[in-house]
């Protein structure tokens, strides 16, 4: 394995950490290809650890994975310039991009067309349910997804619960309840 | 309202979510319908800023930061991003294998199905702001079904609502007419 320079971290995650649309998912695909296969910063079971503890990990599963890798290669302050490397500079265009916003939509065209994307991006939530479904249902735990998913907007809904105490709730239900058995 | 109310906020949300939009009912909650000072249309143009810039689809948070309290909502947002990342190396270190424990798993995805339908339920009145009109429903259905296709991205797909939605006001077949 290639021990990386800090500053190279910083331009690796700086790059295309910030430069990748597509969400996590795809650029992590793209960092793949330039840290393990380009660069040899990891080999391919450090990556599956990396990425699977990412997917462990609450909030941005992207920064995580990231931080991790930075943090294999140079420790704590690896694991800091990657994770500032990959946030700061998106972080402060959409940051401009929300100023720009109010700006633009006093204009009375502009908000027409931020109408149409509005529409867009409650499709967009929509798929982004569907697609998390997708990957986790299966015919051995159809009955169990069908539950969480109906019983967290039941108990939002009608019990009146926080999300945060929904979903700890689940949580420790799923800790609880025998393992499934896959088919 | 103060960084460190914002930040506090936007870290429960982040921080108890493991998807880009995952954070966005605990937001709402917090945000729209207990303080007020974000409101649902806000909350769903910063959907639309985080899915059209580059990076991570959770960067959001930083615009509704931004909402909330201009650009010390800003950073507090990025800031509340960033601090959940920071849990990893100490996860690598008492972790590390055991990530792919079965115990472990059924966990998460409990957690990831929950918080899908929270986050189902979060777009029930985002969806009633937004889609006033036919052409803003059609708009929302092509939407799914060209994501669920993977035949645009989310970028080329919200220019090309906006475009729809102008032409569409333009020929006087919106009801969102232009004033």
């Amino acid at each position: 394995m290639n021990r990386p320079k800090v500053r190279d971290i910083a331009g690796v995650f700086g790059r295309y950490g910030n430069l990748t649309f597509g969400g996590g998912v795809a650029t992590i695909g793209v960092l793949r290809h330039e840290i393990e296969t380009k660069r040899g910063w990891i080999d391919s079971d450090q990556f599956q650890l990396c990425y699977g503890l990412c997917r462990l990990t609450p909030g941005t599963n992207l920064l995580a994975f990231c931080t991790a890798v930075g943090w294999l290669g140079r420790g704590w302050f690896g694991g800091l310039v990657a994770l500032l490397a990959a946030s700061v500079p998106c972080s402060a265009v959409v940051a401009v991009a929300t100023m720009a916003f109010e700006i633009w939509t006093r204009n009375p065209w502009a908000k027409v067309a931020l109408h149409g994307a509005l529409a867009a991006a409650v499709g967009l939530v929509v798929f982004t349910c569907w697609s998390l479904i997708a990957t986790n249902i299966r015919r051995s735990n159809w009955i169990r997804v069908t539950l969480l998913f109906g019983g967290a907007i039941a108990l939002q809904e009608f019990a009146g619960m926080s999300p945060i105490q929904i979903l700890l709730l689940c949580a420790g239900v799923a800790a609880i309840l025998p393992l499934e058995k896959r088919r | 309202m103060s960084f460190l109310a914002i930040y506090w906020i936007l870290l429960k949300a982040t921080v108890t979510t493991f998807s880009g939009l995952g954070s966005l009912p605990v937001i709402r909650q917090e945000l729209v319908l207990q303080r007020h000072v974000v409101t649902d249309e806000q909350l769903n143009t910063a959907v639309v800023i985080g899915r059209t810039t580059p990076g991570p689809i959770g960067l959001y948070v930083v615009s509704v930061g931004y909402y909330a309290a201009g650009m010390k909502g800003a950073a507090a947002g990025w800031l509340a991003l960033v601090t959940p990342a920071l849990a990893i190396p100490l996860m690598l270190r008492l972790i590390g294998r055991r990530a792919d424990h079965p115990r472990t798993k059924q966990v998460m995805e409990a957690i990831v199905v929950s918080s899908t339908g929270l986050l189902f339920a979060a777009a029930i009145p985002l969806a009633r702001d937004s889609l006033t009109d036919a052409i803003a429903i059609g708009i929302a259905i092509l939407t799914v079904a060209l994501m669920i296709s993977k035949k645009a991205d989310s970028l080329a797909i919200i220019g090309g609502a906006a475009l729809i939605s102008i032409l569409a006001a333009a020929a006087h077949l919106s009801g969102y007419a232009v004033r």
